[in-house]
């Protein structure tokens, strides 16, 4: 099994769910989350105080597959994530040990 | 053992009685203790000095399907063989498997337990003879009751910090979602409390509304038992729809909406008496003490009074010929952090005419006044409505009444959400420039849900309806519509569109139709939204989005050009061009014309202020060498002062001849605005550059208080900077005053220091 981790833009959200679930995929975490990257922070000022924007809000999805699901899930975020500009985000994956589905037991892919 | 007391046929038996669909609320709960106690009955031996008596919930006949049976063995210590007794009645109640919560106490014992323990105490009091020695329970219950009163005063700050601890840890069962029928504020346990003061004869006993209320409770109550098997008192969303066709409601929408009626009801009901409580135990303190005490009354509005920690209508006030009282009496008990007294709320709903339509502007800065309040506007709109007088004031309201909101992200319903949003606006009120349509729009901006539709269309119709009748001029009822239509749009964009695309901002901007006014209003309206509808729902994440987007569109906006000046009313002008001191009253507009100087305008508002004029709006400008101030005012207590003598003290202020610093200091005394706290967040200064061009526009925001103006323009005479001219108004107890700056030189001040001090004057002498 792996998991595929994403970071992207918050507008993107509804995209890349619908692109999942075009795969097959049943389920996903979805987290608000704030960073930087390449993007950094900046300073901003608005109506004369100075804003300084440190963390750019993000939004993580984490999807759990199957190992030969992993690229085309990885290809569908990268596909429905991007917009080519800066701050778009970046997908990995990792893998995992051990699954167990809560309520049942059930373990390893049967708990996907 | 007789054979009607076995247990297996006690379990039969209920699950027999539970099995009847027809047997359903109060002739259920009768059933119940009747089987109860025959069984019981049987259970006990005809032997002098014992009695088997039912507290709790059974001795309130009251029993729901699955609670515990709550029992005593009272003895009278001289029999010999109680253990045997107690054993023959436990254990076949245990066998039946029927929950039991007992004991076996002789009276002495049993008020000794009640002596220490309040949850013991509360349950004797309802003790109630099921079998054996008669005469022993009544000695019981005569020494039970006479313990509690004899030691309510110790007693009761113990029940009510119990009380608090379990709202607390509950919640309210009104605004839940899932209430838990007998612990949440506003549950059965409420109603237990109420019938404890009542048994220290304290309180009348709970019937009427509250005990229709507590019925209805009940009723609830036993069928959640009923379908959960087990003893259950949180009002799950599962059982909702089931339990409503039951107990005939439409839907779960429409039972859940009767529960927190009735949780309202004995939510009122419960402070209320515990306010009449705190009277009568100091009056019993002080009695005790040999003193008697004399009412304290202090003036608060026109005909408002606050006496004893409430607030009364004054001796001479009128209802029916002052229809403006119900709001000002409301603002003023919110602003006062002091609760309406019931019968001064009874007389308003009884006695009061109509509001005329649209309503005269005294009513809707009351209104106003009362939401701009804060938190402490929530007890006092709780009582409004308690009263019938929201739905009098808002007919619209009677469609969120109570309204559950079908939302697992939201925690109210429908009216208090908007109760509590409206206070979630008033923390940023200094944050816009016009805080008060913040607050109403706030308070309407879900209106909607009670109507079909889209509820942000819906609302908008809704919202407009209401600020036509409210009398708002055109402008600002197109301000409260636009509200309510868009109060989604800044969290649902920033969350769902990119921030990047143009296309996005246009988005707002067209929304807003280009107003940067109004633009400013949604971002408040958006975070207060979010702050009262539920723990996270406003996170730093979702703040960041839309702080980002409405940056964006606010630089997209260009900046409306500022109103110029208003046309001077011809007897002014003349007076202007005559260029000598007068003093003109007109209504409730008073005109000083007087030859420019520092120190006028100070000495005008302080003046103003000693008379007991609030200040609502305020025109100063400079024609040339002559100061032309125009106010428009308020009495604070409803009489005008004697023209001739206003006129007077002013001729006498202006020629440095009235003491006004200690007077009006005197005056502020008398007539604190609050209960200690300041209202609303605090000041706020603004300095707008693109404004004006030949003068530096300070803004101030504040809550506006007894001598606030005069304070601010003697601060703003000792920094040596003149004020050319200004804007002022009040907006429902908060101002927001423009003030057109220039310093000794006559230009604008642009310097970084100047202003730093100019601006820690200004927020000294709001008294903050």
């Amino acid at each position: 099994m792996r998991l595929v981790t994403a970071i992207v833009k918050p507008f993107k959200l509804d995209d890349v769910k619908h692109a999942l679930e075009t795969l097959g995929v049943h389920g996903l975490t979805v987290s608000e989350v704030q960073g930087f990257g390449r993007q950094k922070g900046h300073t901003e000022v608005y109506r004369g105080a100075e804003y300084t924007v440190d963390f750019v809000p993000k939004v993580r999805v984490e999807v759990l597959v199957d190992d030969h699901d992993a690229e085309r899930v990885v290809d569908a975020l990268i596909t429905a994530a991007r917009t080519g500009k800066i701050g778009d985000g970046k997908v990995w994956v990792t893998p995992v040990e051990t699954l167990v589905r809560v309520r049942t037991g059930e373990r390893g892919a049967d708990a996907l | 053992m007789p054979t009607h007391s076995d247990p297996a046929k006690l379990k039969a038996a209920r699950e027999s009685l539970l099995g009847r669909p027809e047997l359903v609320g109060a002739p259920l709960r009768k059933a119940l203790t009747e089987l109860y106690d025959r069984w019981l009955t049987g259970l006990v031996p005809k032997v002098p000095g014992v009695a088997l008596v039912a507290v709790g919930g059974l001795g309130r006949r009251e029993p729901a399907p699955y609670s515990d049976l709550d029992l005593m063995l009272v003895h009278s210590g001289r029999t010999g063989q109680v253990a045997e007794i107690a054993d023959a009645i436990w254990y076949p109640v245990w066998d039946a498997k029927v929950g039991l919560d007992h004991s076996v106490r002789t009276v002495e014992q049993a008020l000794a337990v009640a002596k220490e323990d309040l949850k013991a105490a509360l349950g004797l009091l309802y003790t109630r003879h099921i079998a054996g020695d008669v005469a022993l329970t009544g000695r019981l219950r005569d020494a039970v009751l006479e313990a509690w009163r004899a030691d309510a005063v110790r007693r009761l700050p113990e029940l009510l910090a119990a009380v608090r601890e379990r709202w607390v840890a509950h919640g309210e069962a009104a605004f839940l979602l899932e209430p838990q029928l007998k612990e949440s504020r506003g549950g059965l346990r409420d109603v237990h409390a109420l019938q404890a003061l009542a048994a220290a004869q304290l309180a009348d006993w709970p019937s009427g509304a509250v005990g229709a209320a507590y019925g209805a409770l009940l009723d609830v109550r036993g069928e959640l038992h009923r379908r959960a098997g087990r003893p259950q008192d949180r009002l799950v969303l599962q059982e909702q729809a089931g339990i409503a066709s039951v107990l005939g409601h439409a839907d779960d929408t429409s039972l859940l909406r009767a529960v927190s009626e009735s949780a309202r009801t004995v939510a009122f009901a419960v402070d209320t008496a515990w306010r009449r409580v705190d009277t009568e135990l100091a009056t019993r303190r002080s009695r005790w003490r040999g003193r008697r005490r004399s009412p304290e009354r202090r003036p608060l509005a026109a005909g408002v009074v606050e006496q004893d920690g409430e607030v009364v209508l004054a001796r001479d006030a009128d209802p029916w010929s002052d229809p403006g009282l119900m709001l000002r009496a409301a603002a003023a008990a919110a602003r006062s952090g002091r609760p309406l007294a019931p019968f001064a709320l009874s007389r308003l709903a009884t006695e009061s005419a109509p509001l005329p339509e649209p309503w005269p502007a005294d009513a809707r800065d009351s209104l106003v006044a009362l939401l701009s309040a804060g938190r402490p506007a929530l007890p006092v709109l709780e009582a409004l409505d308690q009263a019938g007088l929201m739905v009098r004031l808002i007919p619209e309201w009677e469609q969120v009444r109570f309204l559950p909101q079908h939302n697992a992200i939201h925690r109210f319903t429908v009216d208090r959400h908007l109760m509590e949003t409206a206070a979630a606006a008033t923390e940023l009120a200094r944050r816009v420039a016009r805080p008060d349509l913040l607050v109403l729009g706030a308070f309407l901006h879900d209106i909607g849900k009670g109507f079909p539709g889209d509820h942000s269309r819906s609302g908008a119709e809704v919202a407009r309806r209401v600020a036509v009748r409210l009398g708002l001029p055109a402008a600002d009822v197109e301000t409260v519509q636009a509200m309510a239509r868009w109060h989604l749009l800044l969290p649902d964009t920033a969350t769902h569109r990119d921030l990047e695309d143009p296309a996005t901002v246009r988005v707002v901007t067209d929304a807003v139709s280009g107003s940067s006014g109004l633009l400013e209003l949604l971002h408040a309206l958006a975070q207060a939204d979010a702050r009262a509808t539920g723990p996270g729902v406003w996170t730093e994440w979702k703040a960041g989005l839309i702080t980002d987007l409405v940056r964006r569109a606010a630089r997209a906006l260009t900046g409306a050009p500022p109103p110029g000046p208003t046309e001077l009313a011809p007897a002014v002008a003349e007076l202007a061009a005559v260029g000598e001191l007068a003093v003109r009253l007109d209504g409730d507009q008073v005109t000083v014309v007087a030859p420019d100087a520092r120190g006028l305008l100070s000495r005008t508002a302080g003046v103003l202020a000693l008379h007991l004029l609030d200040v609502r709006a305020a025109d100063i400008r400079t024609l040339g060498e002559t100061a032309v101030n125009v106010f428009v005012v308020a009495p604070r207590f409803g009489r005008p002062p004697d023209p001739a003598l206003l006129r007077d003290d002013l001729r006498r202020a202006l020629a440095g001849m009235l003491p006004l610093g200690d007077r009006i200091a005197a005056k502020e005394a008398a007539y604190p605005t609050s209960s200690g706290a300041a209202i609303g967040p605090p000041p706020r200064v603004l300095w707008l550059d693109d404004a004006a061009t030949d003068a530096t526009v300070l803004e101030l925001r504040a809550a506006d208080a007894v001598g606030l103006l005069y304070r601010v323009t003697a601060a703003l005479e000792r920094c040596a900077v003149d004020v050319r001219a200004a804007r002022l108004e009040t907006l429902g107890g908060a101002v927001v005053d423009a003030f057109y700056l220039v310093g000794s030189d006559g230009k604008p001040l642009l310097d970084g220091v100047v202003r730093s001090g100019i601006e820690e004057a200004v927020l000294a002498a709001t008294g903050s």
